[in-house]
């Protein structure tokens, strides 16, 4: 079909280069920088000492980023089960024939999703407050002033505490991807297995869960990339804080660069952070397909 | 009986989805209503209503921070950004869709690639980057990550929907003597719209609430964009929380107005990014 539109190779390559050029700029070279930078000992001024790989294998080593990693797995299990489970049950109910104010439902759940982290931090900040904080104050109205306690200081607890809002900021949009996923399907299949007596359960599990298989690999992709990368939540709430309790990797990749500056150690740390990720989010989406076909093959 | 149990079990779902649906919108009301207390009114109890309804803060932050320019910087990072995304993704979208040529499949990979990479690995060595080119604390400073990092997104998206235009209008616009330059920005791009506009909306919510590069790029205040600025007033207001609130509620606000205008659209052109994307 070029061959009719007829357009010379030069063209097309003039009109993309701007394009390619500014992208590249952004991704590219910063990626080569990080990979140049993390081999010598470097803390932002003139004096650079090559180092070779100490920096890389000294990251693998280091217990703060081990850490690190555990709370980002740990966030994203959370954040799984949190955010896709309660959305996949609340599309459920929505799907539903009686349920009342359908369109306003839907609008709410996505609101928190169109807000800042740093705004989603700092009322969740607001909730867990010491003094004044929604939490404590409802404890105390209820006379349980002695489960009141500074909670994001609380370091068994905090992870979770942060997770919270995670879960809650983005349940709307996997609402929304499932919702949409659902109105794809043909509601007669819906109906038929009401007639042959499957309850909500089993007709959740059965029947609606592999007919949008594929929204949901689509949501478990996004939502081991997006907590891969949670920083701003964290930032905001906990500093990573108490000690490394709720740390994760860009936490600690920014304090290590910007506050102790060790800007090699921290680029060295950016690749490993790079790396890890490709990784992860390679290796969901193979084992999401490998199982999806499995029970394809069984049924 | 069983119909007492169904009866049971649709007014149980009912009251769960309202009891969510409270829960994501109480937090905003919250901030809202809080906003319009004094320091004392509210620590004397944080949930109960306000006695008066004044705008006391709203007036005497706008006065005195610097909110207003930072709502200005955000929007004009906003609408830069936008352009240069449509208009670069639309271009690249249209022909990585409609033509062949060598290196096709390796440039759709390339910017899949800047899908998965997280953006906190290059912050860093952006940072020396900007740092060492001068680029970093200029008004133009957030345009040059924000673009790049909307890219792929628009890319794959008018990918796809080109796709789906047929290719005959094309072909008719050549054999009428319309130049490529012509057929693509007069022709091709119209045809376009909605999904030109989809982007421009998912992109728009992301830049309005960026965070890490707007910290790391920008350091003087005047330049701040909104979701940076905010954690400045932490540290001033920290035992001011009716202040803090109503500065969260002033920065929230175009993100908010947006929204429940064009709530259905929104959603609809999110959806598309991410199942796309």
């Amino acid at each position: 079909m070029s061959n009719c539109l007829n357009v010379k190779k030069r063209t097309i390559f003039l009109y993309m280069l701007p394009g390619i050029f500014w992208y590249s700029f952004i991704i590219l070279i910063p990626i080569c920088l990080a990979v140049y930078y993390g081999m010598y000992d470097w803390s932002g001024g003139i004096s650079m000492t090559f180092t070779g790989l100490d920096n890389y294998i000294e990251v693998l080593k280091d217990p703060v980023f081990i850490q690190s990693l555990k709370n980002n797995i740990f966030l994203t299990v959370v954040c799984l089960i949190g955010q896709i489970g309660i959305a996949f049950a609340l599309a459920m109910m929505l799907n539903g024939r009686h349920i009342r104010f359908k369109g306003l439902h839907r609008t709410v759940s996505y609101f928190p999703a169109v807000l800042s982290a740093v705004v989603i931090g700092f009322i969740w900040s607001m909730i867990y407050d010491y003094n004044y904080g929604l939490i404590n104050t409802f404890l105390e109205a209820i006379g349980k002033s002695e489960l009141t306690q500074a909670w994001l200081n609380n370091k068994n607890l905090v992870l979770l505490l942060a997770a919270l809002p995670l879960i809650w900021q983005y349940i709307g949009y996997y609402l929304i991807i499932i919702m949409s996923a659902l109105s794809s399907v043909d509601p007669q299949i819906f109906e038929m297995a009401e007639i042959d007596g499957a309850t909500g359960f089993k007709r959740a599990i059965h029947i609606t869960l592999p007919l949008i298989k594929n929204s949901l690999i689509v949501c478990v992709t996004l939502c081991i990339a997006g907590n891969m990368k949670i920083f701003d939540h964290i930032y905001v709430m906990t500093q990573g804080g108490p000690g490394a309790a709720s740390s994760v990797m860009a936490m600690y990749a920014y304090k290590t660069s910007f506050l102790s500056f060790k800007m090699g150690y921290g680029s060295a740390m950016s690749i490993v952070i790079l790396i890890i990720c490709l990784v992860l989010v390679g290796a969901s989406q193979g084992l999401m397909q490998y199982f999806t076909r499995e029970k394809e093959g069984r049924a | 009986m069983k119909e007492i149990g169904r009866k049971i079990g649709i007014a149980a779902q009912n009251i769960i989805l309202l009891l969510f649906s409270i829960s994501f919108i109480f937090p905003a009301i919250w901030l809202f209503y809080s906003s319009m207390k004094d320091k004392a009114e509210f620590y004397q109890s944080p949930i109960a209503l306000p006695k008066s309804v004044n705008f006391d803060h709203y007036i005497s932050i706008l006065k005195s921070s610097n909110i207003t320019s930072w709502i200005l910087n955000t929007v004009r990072n906003s609408v830069t950004t936008l352009f240069f995304t449509i208009l670069l993704g639309f271009i690249i979208g249209y022909f990585l869709s409609r033509h062949r040529f060598r290196g096709r499949r390796f440039l759709y990979g390339y910017f899949l690639l800047g899908m998965l990479v997280p953006v906190h690995a290059l912050m860093v060595p952006m940072y020396v980057l900007f740092t060492k080119l001068g680029l970093h604390n200029h008004w133009y400073t957030l345009i040059l990550p924000y673009t790049a990092l909307s890219l792929p997104i628009a890319v794959f998206l008018v990918e796809s929907y080109v796709q789906s235009i047929p290719v005959e209008i094309e072909e008719a616009a050549a054999i009428d003597g319309s130049s490529i330059h012509r057929t693509l920005f007069q022709i091709i791009m119209p045809v376009c719209k909605p999904i030109l506009v989809a982007i421009g909306i998912i992109q728009f919510f992301y830049i309005w609430n960026e965070f890490t590069f707007g910290l790391i790029l920008v350091d003087s205040e005047a330049l701040m964009t909104v979701p940076v600025g905010l954690t400045l007033f932490r540290g001033r207001f920290s035992t001011d929380y009716p202040r803090m609130m109503t500065a969260m509620i002033i920065s929230m606000l175009p993100a908010v107005l947006l929204y429940f205008g064009f709530s259905k659209q929104i959603m609809k052109g999110m959806v598309s990014g991410a199942v796309k994307g």
